[in-house]
């Protein structure tokens, strides 16, 4: 090799006919390229209307009706709720919270034990209920971020720790009783929906927001791409990481409030029913508007349209293991559906 | 390209472990050799044979009739820029793609059905080792050797047998003339050691005198000792009658080892079994590249007077207590063999590697590179970049946009706390567009899917929009080709010419000859010379493995004998 001594590097000059086709199939191919992902994004809001033709025709006395339609909109706040805490830890890359629900059974059954069994004053009895969530996200968080420990060991274990001291708590029994005034904090009506229903939105749009345009949500967003291209970027991702456990916690304590005031009372043993719709929605969400990814309004409206499909179907007659087989289906096709298109789409 | 990289380390000065024969002897003996035997046997049958073979994707048409004949026991190389296609061909051939109608592939005049069945493949002797080599870390030499073979042994058990299963193992080592205990777990094995399992692995089915192995940028991961001895199993491999089909973005290893090769740009065969002893490294860049080329050589200093950096006590690794001072436009290289504490040092002052003690003094800010950090926050504040070295795992997301990684490092600093802001995030990325050179110029593209030489430019460009006073780069033109390297080398000198500090940690020598002004090299924890002046890559090599009383290296001697 003496001649590389002498032989200096070489480079590009003059590039010599770079062709201009490259920049023209560019093009089309973005054309082609957003009208194919245009179909799926918005696909699911043309099977929910599809969904709500059908119902319309084969019940057309029961479902098209208010009733129906508030059923729908004003039930779902402590699922809105649960999937938003839900999301915020996956969005940081942890993907299986599963204590989300016992958290909220866990705030859900701390008030009504305090107010109605022991005579606590309502609100510092709320404030009691949100800050024990808090807590059980904190421990969550060390657990997970700072020793390490796997998270669905953390959160599973978790999960049924608080679950049985909720159940001690509650005795097993349904507690009810809470004060007649809490209630408007849930229930008052706003053009025919309760405000927990708006409740619900703000805090979708609210998350969205974060996510979309803050530095913050950026961190989030990269933090659960890659912890270690965050961390050399500056981004501080335990710190993060830890934030999202006791955030999805603060978000479950204020939603099991929320919903206590709506029910005016709680069944600790109903938590578990929430797991399922939870995870259900959350990942339908990543076959709506942004396939591929977790986003909030594309939870919000998975929401509302798998209580649509079951509504439905039990105003046909069926009964309620619908539900489960509704929930259950739908999880699978929807994360299957969104493997896909984030297959075609990379 | 010139062949300014260093030569492959067994024949390049004094290789670093001894007990590597004289590689290039033996490589060139039966390069010589082999040639006139394909040459004999290519009027006959084509060990492969690839006609026609084109692939769309969608309106993209990246495979155009290729035409490649590869002829029995012939070492065949393949070369083209990141995204000529290279890829796609190999994934055709190992049928994960299915081409375009019309093609055909050939082994031993034996049509394949398109398009290819692993099995039918793995049948014909045709195999691939990948670039990360594929192999399973926790698990023993045979085991990853014999992955997707075993043999279930006994009626009812089923048992994997593990007796037989390890003697033939150990049957592949010895026609390999590779001497690896079977046993052993891969994650215990050397660099070569690692490599020999995965020839072995792809070799196993072959029968006497047949057989293909692509190998697809294999030698990328390794050092330069490491290659020697890899290049040896190769020609174990080849002397064994198989042929292989080499792909790599080492030009001159290309020219040293391979018979004949074949270049591919934009999806097209440009030039077919171009025989090496006709073509060197610049010939076949041009072919590469398709365009006029002019020098690339060493420009003036950008240096100022003014001190930009200082180091202080910097214990890391085997660094002892090393002090450094950078001055304003100053580029330092820090190269070494592997261990030399090199890139230790860099990573240290670049805030990825937590230092046993030491402190870093940019533009008046002191720094302790000593505690363990939870994020290189307060280096970044400092005016530090460090550009890793691993693009996809330490320096990019791949599943985000261009835009949001390049401005990720500054969206706290540039943005409201409640808002980023669009526009600033447009303009930094359209400016790294267009002084970089990224393409596509789409700011929202995923950087996953962009070509390897792009994605370290989006790197590059993530760094460079914060307007750095050190930047820090640890091999920044790893595997990119020609015409991003290019770019990527005068983007650095115009940071050093803005008046950034600029310290590069690589063992490229034709990278540290071409930009810096000083290069100081490693060898266990000590800097054991300082270059500065008019650098070569001789010298730098020279320094590297030390001993310079040994100016008359076998490769030259051995050059002249080729050539």
């Amino acid at each position: 090799m003496d001649t590389a001594r002498n032989q200096p590097d070489v480079a590009v000059a003059a590039p010599q006919a770079e062709p201009p086709a490259s920049a023209t199939a560019g093009t089309t191919r973005k054309g082609r390229f957003a009208g194919r992902q245009l179909a799926p994004r918005f696909a699911i809001l043309v099977v929910w209307a599809a969904m709500i033709g059908v119902y319309w025709g084969t019940e057309p006395v029961l479902f098209p009706h208010t009733g129906t339609f508030q059923t729908i909109f004003g039930s779902q706040q402590p699922l809105v709720f649960m999937t938003m805490a839900l999301m915020c830890t996956i969005i940081v890359g942890e993907f299986v919270d599963l204590s989300v629900p016992a958290v909220f059974g866990f705030g859900a059954t701390i008030l009504p034990v305090l107010v109605v069994n022991h005579g606590w004053n309502v609100w510092p009895a709320a404030i009691v209920a949100v800050l024990g969530c808090v807590v059980v996200g904190a421990i969550n968080g060390f657990l997970v971020v700072k020793v390490g420990v796997n998270t669905i060991v953390v959160t599973l274990g978790m999960s049924t720790l608080l679950m049985g001291i909720s159940l001690w708590m509650s005795d097993l029994n349904t507690i009810s009783g809470m004060p007649n005034g809490f209630q408007k904090i849930a229930l008052f009506d706003i053009g025919g929906l309760p405000i927990s229903f708006y409740y619900g939105v703000v805090l979708v749009l609210g998350f969205g927001y974060l996510l979309a345009f803050t530095p913050l949500g950026r961190h989030m967003r990269f933090v659960g791409a890659s912890r270690e291209v965050s961390r050399l970027s500056g981004v501080r991702v335990d710190r993060i990481r830890f934030g999202s456990f006791v955030f999805a916690s603060l978000l479950s304590g204020i939603g099991a409030v929320i919903a206590v005031a709506a029910i005016g009372g709680y069944n600790a043993t109903t938590s578990d029913t929430y797991l399922l719709p939870v995870f259900a929605a959350v990942f339908l969400s990543t076959a709506i508007f942004e396939p591929g990814r977790f986003n909030p309004l594309g939870t919000l409206i998975g929401i509302y349209f798998l209580e649509t499909g079951i509504l439905g179907l039990q105003l046909l007659g069926l009964q309620s293991w619908v539900s489960q087989v509704f929930y259950g289906g739908i999880l699978v096709i929807a994360v299957t559906i969104s493997t896909l298109l984030h297959r075609r789409a990379t | 390209m010139g062949g300014l990289r260093p030569p492959i380390a067994p024949y390049g000065g004094t290789p670093p472990k001894s007990a590597a024969p004289p590689t290039l002897w033996l490589l060139l003996g039966r390069k010589l050799v082999s040639v006139s035997q394909a040459e004999a046997a290519g009027a006959g049958q084509d060990r492969l044979a690839v006609g026609s073979v084109s692939k769309t994707f969608g309106s993209a048409r990246v495979l155009r009739e290729i035409g490649l004949r590869i002829a029995p026991g012939e070492l065949h190389g393949l070369v083209g820029q990141n995204g000529c296609g290279k890829s796609t061909l190999v994934k055709i051939l190992t049928g994960i793609y299915t081409p375009d109608p019309g093609g055909t592939v050939t082994v031993d005049g034996r049509a394949l059905a398109l398009p290819v069945r692993p099995l039918e493949a793995r049948a014909a002797g045709l195999s691939v080792v990948h670039q990360n080599l594929g192999l399973v870390d926790d698990r023993t030499v045979w085991e990853n050797v014999r992955l997707g073979r075993f043999k279930a042994a006994g009626r009812l058990t089923r048992r994997i047998d593990g007796k037989a299963e390890r003697a033939a193992v150990a049957a592949v080592f010895a026609r390999l003339g590779a001497n690896v205990d079977v046993n052993e777990k891969v994650s215990e094995l050397s660099a070569e050691d690692r490599a020999a399992v995965a020839i072995a692995r792809a070799m196993q089915d072959h029968e006497p005198g047949g057989g293909l192995i692509i190998f697809d940028e294999s030698t990328r991961a390794m050092g330069k000792a490491a290659r020697g001895r890899f290049f040896d199993l190769v020609k174990g491999v080849i002397d064994n009658g198989a042929s292989v089909l080499m792909i790599s973005h080492q030009l001159e290893e290309v020219v040293e080892v391979t018979d004949r090769v074949t270049v591919l740009r934009d999806g097209q065969v440009v030039e077919t079994g171009i025989p090496t002893k006709e073509i060197d490294e610049a010939g076949l860049t041009r072919l590469m590249l398709g365009r006029h080329l002019v020098t690339h050589s060493r420009v003036d200093s950008h240096a100022q007077p003014e001190t930009a950096v200082q180091v202080r006590n910097l214990v890391v690794r085997s660094v002892r207590g090393l002090d450094l001072d950078l001055k304003k436009g100053e580029i330092v290289g820090l190269t070494g063999l592997v261990g030399s504490g090199a890139v230790a040092v860099a990573e240290a002052i670049g805030g990825a590697r937590e230092a046993r003690a030491g402190t870093l003094t940019v533009n008046g800010k002191t720094l302790s590179l000593k505690p363990k950090r939870g994020s290189t926050e307060d280096f970044i504040k400092a005016g530090v970049a460090f550009v890793a070295e691993r693009r996809l795992e330490q320096g990019l997301a791949g599943e985000l946009s261009v835009t949001q990684n390049l401005t990720l490092p500054r969206v706290k600093t540039r943005g409201g706390r409640f808002r980023i802001g669009h526009s600033w995030q447009a303009d930094e990325t359209a400016a790294m567009i267009k002084k970089l050179d990224i393409k596509p110029p789409d700011p929202h593209k995923l950087v996953g899917t962009l070509s390897g030489g792009n994605q370290q430019k989006v790197l590059l460009g993530k760094w460079l929009a914060g307007q750095p006073d050190l930047l820090v780069l640890h091999e920044p033109t790893q595997a990119v080709d020609v015409g991003a390297r290019h770019d990527i080398i005068e983007a650095i000198r115009e940071a050093a010419a803005d008046g950034c500090g600029v310290l590069i940690s690589s063992v490229d020598a034709a990278d540290l000859s071409v930009l810096c002004d000083r290069v100081l090299v490693f060898r266990e924890g000590k800097v054991t010379a300082e270059l500065t002046g008019d650098l070569t890559q001789d010298d730098i090599i020279h320094a590297t493995f030390e001993q310079p009383s040994d100016q008359q290296g076998p490769e030259r001697n051995l050059k002249g004998v080729a050539r």
